[in-house]
This record gives C-alpha cells, sequence and structure tokens, in this order.
C-alpha cells in the first residue's frame, strides 16, 4: 500500500522533529533550539523536494488540500485548519521573539596546555621533565609505597575531599555550591588522561595559576602550596591514582 | 488453586533467603570495604576519629558508642535494624542537587560504588564495633497514619507550637531558645524544618513521624512516645505534627538550576523596607552557600546554607533584597543573644559582591574578592551591636589582602534589616551610577552582571574569612519587553489568515 503523500510529509516531518528532540529528553543533553530550526529547516525542504520530484506525488501532496478548500461537505474541517495554521504561525513567531533571560553560556577548557614551567614552594619546575619522586618505589619498595599512599589519602581526606568526594566522583558534600563543578577523578576524561607533572601543576597553584583560557577567575580550587607541602602533593597524586584504579600518563606510552 | 499454592511457597522461600542472606553479612569482606572507604572519617577502630574527622560538622558517627540517630525502632530499643545501617549507607535520597547522601553531612551514598551483599557486609562489620546484636523489638508501624487534611494540620500546628517550638522555634525555622550538645558534648543545631531538603533522611510524613517518636538518639531530640516522660504525645498528637511539619515547607528558598537573579523595573519609588508589599511582585532566586574553604583561614563548620534575592530597579536607583535563615539573632552586648551563642557573640553580616566593571567578554575579576587587574566592589551590611545600629560598609577589593575601606554614603548605597522568627530581611539600595565612575559599578539595563553573595553567623564564630558564600551568579537589570513582542506575532496571524482567504478564493474559481 502506498502513503498518501501528504500523511507521508507529515509523518517524515514529526520524526525528524523527534530524532532532533531527543537528546534532550532522553540524555538531558538538548540540541540548541538555534540548530532545531536550522536542521528542521532542512528537513521539510529535502523531504518536499524528494516528495514533489515527480507530477503524480506533487498531486498526491497537494490534492488533500485542495480538496479541503474546495469541497463544500469539508466545510467544517476547512473552518478548523484555517484558524488553528494562523495560530501555531503566530505562536512560533511569539517564542521566537520572546526575551529570554538564560545566564549566558561560557565556554572554557577543562585540560588547558600546561606551561612549560612551574613557579611553585619557592622553585622553578619544568614540566617536561618532572616526575614524581615517589612513583619508582611503586616496583622497588612496595611496603613504603602502601605506605605513602595511605599518607596521601590522609592529605586528600584533610583537604580535598569535600569537594572532590569520598568516591573522587567530583560530588563531595560542598560541589553543589560551586560552577564549574569540582572534578570527578573517577572520570576517564580526567586524571587517567594526564601525566603526574600536571596534576602537580594544577594543584600547586590552584585556580588562580590557570591559564586566561580556563577562566581561573571562577575556579575554586585553592591554592595549595599556600597549605601543604611539595611532598604533600606528590603524595595526594599517589592516593587520586591508587584510589581509581588508573595509571598516570607518561611520555613513553 | 495449586498451582498458586505451590507459587506462593516459592515466593515465600524466596523472600526467607534474601532476609536470610541480609543478616548474614559477612564481617570480614565488610572490614575489607571499610579499611579502604569508611576508616577516613569513622576511624581505624570505628571511633568516628578518622583523619577528616575534625573538619566535619556534624562529626562522624562513633560507630564504637552503639547508637544511631535515625532508625526505625522504637525509643525503647537503643539496637537499630540492620536495615537502619543499611539504608544510612546505601543513601540515596537526593534532596540537594548532585549530593544523594544524608543531607547536610558529609555521609554519601554508597550504593553506585558498591554492591547490595558489600553494604551488608559493611553492616555486619560496623556492627561489631559496639558489639551490637538484633534488636528485641521490631520496627514501629505506620498503621495509624493521619492522612494530612487542613484540620490535622492545624491541631498539629498547637500542639508544635507547645511542644516543639522551644527548640525548632516558634514557625519551624530552628531558631529556639535553648543551647544544645548532643552526648559527646558536640554543638548541634535543630533542625530548620522549613528546608525539607536539609532533613538528614528523608521528609515524608512517615519519617518525620518516625523521628517524632522514636526520638534521635544521642541528641536532645526526645522521644515523643516514651509514656514516662513529660513530652508525651498520643500516636494521633504526632502524626498531625508530622503532617503540620510537612504543611511548612519554603520552597521558595530551596536553589534551583536558575542563576540569574532578575531586577523588574519598576515606574515610581523603589522599596526600601523589607516589608513593603511590593517585594511579593519580585521574581526570587535562592542559592546554596558553602563555607568558605579556599583561602586562609579557611572554614569548615557553617550553620547557614541558602540565601534568597529580589530586585528592582527604576531610571535612577537599584533595591536587592536578600532573605536567609539564621537561627540566632547576633547582637554582641545582648543577654539573650550570649545564652545560645557557640564561642562569643559576634555581629551577624551579609554581602553583595559586583565587579567594579561589567565585564564586555566572559573575564571576570576572580570570584574571592577580585584580583589584582579587575577589583570587586563589596557591599557589607552588619547587624549591630548593643551599642551600636545596623551599618553598611563599601570595600573596594583586589584580592583579599587589598581592600580599602570607602564611603558608603557618597555613592548612595543604604541597607536596613530585621529578624524575624529564624528569617533576617536586608534591603541594600543604591543608586544605578556614582560619580566615581572608575571605583564604582555602573548598572546598565539588560547587561549581564556577575554577583555573588556572602554572609555571616556571628553566633557560630562567623567573622573575616570565616564565613559562607556563593560563586559568580548573574544579575540582570531586566528590560520591560518591546512592544513588538507581542505586535509581531498578531501581525503574522493575520497575514497568514488572510493568505489563506485568498487560497480559498482562488480555488473556487
Amino acid at each position: 500500500m502506498k502513503i498518501p503523500r501528504l500523511l507521508l510529509f507529515v509523518i517524515i516531518v514529526v520524526i525528524s522533529y523527534g530524532i532532533f528532540k531527543a537528546p534532550g529528553i532522553l540524555l538531558n543533553q538538548p540540541i540548541p533550539s538555534s540548530l532545531i530550526v536550522m536542521y528542521m529547516f532542512f528537513a521539510v525542504v529535502t523531504t518536499l523536494l524528494w516528495i514533489t520530484s515527480t507530477e503524480k506525488d506533487m498531486q498526491g501532496l497537494v490534492g488533500p488540500i485542495k480538496t479541503m478548500i474546495q469541497d463544500p461537505t469539508k466545510k467544517t474541517l476547512r473552518n478548523i485548519v484555517f484558524v488553528i495554521v494562523p495560530l501555531v504561525a503566530g505562536g512560533i513567531t511569539y517564542t521566537q521573539l520572546k526575551p529570554s533571560y538564560e545566564a549566558p553560556v561560557e565556554l572554557r577548557s577543562i585540560h588547558p596546555a600546561p606551561p612549560s614551567t612551574v613557579k611553585a614552594f619557592g622553585k622553578t619546575f619544568n614540566l617536561a621533565t618532572l616526575v614524581n619522586p615517589y612513583r619508582k618505589l611503586e616496583k622497588e619498595d612496595p611496603a613504603k609505597f602502601t605506605q605513602l599512599v595511605k599518607e596521601g589519602g590522609e592529605v586528600y581526606f584533610k583537604n580535598c575531599f569535600y569537594c572532590h568526594g569520598d568516591k573522587l566522583d567530583g560530588k563531595g558534600h560542598y560541589a553543589h555550591g560551586f560552577n564549574p563543578l569540582p572534578l570527578a577523578f573517577t572520570d576517564i576524561g580526567t586524571i587517567a588522561q594526564l601525566q603526574e607533572s600536571f596534576v602537580f601543576w594544577r594543584i600547586s597553584t590552584g585556580g588562580p595559576g590557570l591559564p586566561k583560557e580556563a577562566a581561573p577567575w571562577v575556579s575554586a580550587m585553592p591554592v595549595w602550596e599556600n597549605f601543604i607541602t611539595e611532598d604533600e602533593v606528590w603524595k595526594v597524586i599517589l592516593f587520586l591514582y591508587n584510589y581509581t584504579g588508573y595509571a598516570p600518563r607518561s611520555w613513553e606510552k | 488453586m495449586r498451582k498458586r499454592l505451590l507459587s506462593l511457597i516459592v515466593l515465600s522461600i524466596m523472600l526467607m533467603s534474601i532476609q536470610a542472606w541480609a543478616a548474614q553479612g559477612n564481617k570480614e569482606n565488610g572490614k575489607t570495604i571499610y579499611d579502604k572507604k569508611c576508616w577516613w572519617c569513622h576511624g581505624e577502630n570505628g571511633a568516628g576519629d578518622g583523619p577528616a574527622a575534625k573538619f566535619l560538622n556534624p562529626p562522624p558517627r562513633d560507630l564504637t558508642a552503639g547508637w544511631y540517630k535515625f532508625k526505625t525502632t522504637p525509643f525503647d530499643e537503643i539496637t537499630p535494624a540492620d536495615e537502619d545501617i543499611f539504608r544510612m549507607i546505601s543513601g540515596g535520597m537526593n534532596h540537594i542537587s548532585l549530593w544523594k547522601g544524608m543531607s547536610g553531612t558529609s555521609m554519601p551514598n554508597w550504593d553506585d560504588v558498591l554492591k547490595e551483599q558489600e553494604r551488608w557486609d559493611i553492616v555486619a562489620y560496623i556492627k561489631s564495633f559496639s558489639g551490637l546484636d538484633k534488636p528485641a523489638k521490631g520496627p514501629i508501624d505506620y498503621k495509624n497514619q493521619i492522612k494530612s487534611s487542613k484540620e490535622s494540620i492545624e491541631k498539629g500546628k498547637e500542639t508544635f507550637k507547645k511542644m516543639c517550638a522551644e527548640c525548632h522555634g516558634e514557625e519551624g525555622r530552628g531558631d529556639g531558645t535553648k543551647k544544645l550538645k548532643d552526648d559527646l558534648g558536640f554543638r548541634t543545631w535543630p533542625r530548620n524544618l522549613t528546608k525539607p531538603w536539609t532533613f538528614r533522611v528523608d521528609n515524608d510524613p512517615k519519617e518525620i513521624y518516625t523521628r517524632i517518636s522514636n526520638g534521635i538518639p544521642g541528641t536532645q531530640m526526645p522521644s515523643f512516645a516514651d509514656p514516662t516522660s513529660k513530652k508525651t504525645l498520643s500516636d494521633e498528637e504526632r502524626w498531625n505534627v508530622a503532617n503540620y511539619i510537612v504543611s511548612i515547607a519554603d520552597d521558595v528558598k530551596r536553589p534551583k538550576d536558575d542563576t540569574v537573579l532578575k531586577a523588574m523595573r519598576l515606574e515610581g519609588e523603589l522599596p526600601d523596607k523589607v516589608d513593603d508589599p511590593k517585594w511579593s511582585e519580585a521574581e526570587s532566586i535562592s542559592f546554596y552557600m558553602i563555607p568558605q574553604i579556599i583561602a586562609k583561614e579557611r572554614f569548615f563548620t557553617p550553620s547557614l546554607d541558602s540565601i534568597t534575592a529580589k530586585a528592582f530597579y527604576n531610571g535612577k536607583e537599584i533595591s536587592i533584597l536578600l532573605e536567609w535563615d539564621d537561627r540566632t539573632k547576633s547582637i554582641p552586648g545582648d543577654e539573650k543573644a550570649k545564652e545560645i551563642a557557640e564561642g562569643d557573640v559576634l555581629e551577624d553580616s551579609v554581602a553583595i559582591q559586583l565587579p567594579v566593571t561589567i565585564p564586555e567578554e566572559m573575564e571576570k575579576p576572580y570570584f574571592g574578592m577580585g584580583d589584582s587587574a579587575r577589583p570587586v566592589n563589596i557591599w557589607q551590611w552588619k547587624s549591630g551591636k548593643k551599642d551600636a545600629s545596623e551599618a553598611i560598609k563599601l570595600l573596594n577589593a583586589n584580592g583579599f589582602q587589598k581592600v580599602e575601606q570607602r564611603d558608603a554614603g557618597k555613592t548612595g548605597l543604604r541597607a536596613t534589616g530585621i529578624y524575624n522568627n529564624g528569617t533576617w530581611r536586608v534591603v541594600m539600595k543604591r543608586q544605578l551610577s556614582t560619580e566615581e565612575k572608575a571605583k564604582d559599578i555602573q548598572f546598565e539595563e539588560g547587561r549581564y552582571t556577575p554577583i555573588a553573595f556572602a554572609a555571616w553567623d556571628g553566633s557560630n564564630g562567623e567573622s573575616g574569612s570565616k564565613h559562607v558564600m556563593t560563586t559568580w551568579s548573574w544579575l540582570l537589570l531586566k528590560p520591560a519587553t518591546p512592544k513588538s513582542t507581542y505586535f509581531i506575532p498578531l501581525i503574522v496571524v493575520l497575514v497568514v489568515f488572510g493568505g489563506e482567504l485568498l487560497l480559498a478564493r482562488g480555488q473556487k474559481k
């Protein structure tokens, strides 16, 4: 059975709209409405071009509309459609014109490119060559290493977990007060992608140490060189990787 | 029939085995998990003395003490049901955005990283800290629950005023007149019952009824079901009070996702008193406030948790109303304030922070009192002392170490506040533009302007860097909607309708 052309047109347009809306409804990651308008424009135009490619299909599309207007028995339907269409058009225009007053969108880089050298703890560190002095103990002296991880954990639970969370998932008990939200170390996109020297830089100089593209003015990350020692920074880094089970990135890999 | 009987038997066997399984948490496995995940707060031997403990308010539970605050077993049964402990470990309440653990504490939900059996294993292990056995009495039941009604709420309100207001305050905001401590000597503040999202466990009537009936062990919240107590309430009275408490929830104060404080344009005078009826027409917005844990000296024991703001402007001025729940009116020198304060009484205070220059792009001043390149204005209101009236200070800051005190009066900045039943309301007012354009923010209609808030509870030892705060949000002087917004759609309607008529006429020919 051949689907009436007008019905087919309506079905395709509705399905397209559904597909564009789905990410917002199902995944809570909506496509911006301006993009949806653009996508829908192309969807409608393409469908029209396709459906009206033959004279017969063209008739199938326009025919029912003609009948509705001309056939005296369909007068009621015609009147209803004639009222609804202008109202819908007016409604769409209004929602497009209405000012929205939503917060401006601000884009910031979460993992900005690190500088080549970092000043912290009264010294200058070369990030290209900087390594965690304790990392080698993982193989050389596992007992000592385990002890250092535990000490790093204590640093974490005295200083970091309010924001980054008991479970290192970025959902600490004060996380809801921050924008941007604290990073989740359990997330594959954070420390798992970074070298220990990068993490050292981020901890030691905190939010104010970020480059401009990362919006240092909104980051609530404290400048940790003011609170803990260089040694404690390295130990807490051991803890972060150990607890989450990720391995730091290195130049070799 | 026989088939049905059979399936019933199978089902009950299954149910029983689930229960048996629940009871048989593996203590050794529980210890392994505890030593990786729990000891940081609760301590290696469960005494609530882990490395994080002294930075937490409320402190982590001392598991050796053997009492549990949130339990379903009756008041005369100190041992909680295993399910009670299991539930506190699992969490899943989600009253505060992101946080699915116990609200207002640092106990998170563990149901996302630990399997059900693992959580039962922990139950078995932590019970061994205090040698807890099975409770002799089962959970209380809810069979006489009274459905909420106007009548029940009214009765509950009367009982509440007589029996509960002493600690929880006349209107339930926790602004009582008694200084409370728990059995371990830690200061406790009675729950603000108008903010159900801050309830530790849950906020439906059954949960509230459970707290009223069983009390909260280890705290001064007594059991109102205990017939030997002076405070006994009948079952019916307890349900009525629970229904009343549910009814006083103040959802306006619950922070939502929006971050824009929209000031509405008024023609004529702006309200400059907190009780001006005009305020009811303004849009309100609430923000979470968290303690200042970023710069020295960090602060870990807050008593305030959110702030609500409204704003109006006209051609000349802007007026901002700030409203926040504070359990204590802190006036230094006042005898009543001294009785309830934790330590010395300091002034209560609230502040608004704004950039001196509204940013053209996204680059703002550092949210913590600005930075060397981009200064901020801070308007700080203080509640006053017994021998000094309330005051507004105007500060310009380039970071917290570089603060300049300025003459607020010169810029037309004024503020006044009133404390009533556990809530401060403060109005701050200033001209849109001032003479010193390089030092004061010049407000502009339609511009998104960063704004941040801070508050101090003087009865909780808060002053200087010890306070609660928000990060940057937005203030918008919302322009009147242009008439074309309504006009153009109307034209579209008419044009389309006209087109239809032409089409119909054309077709008829």
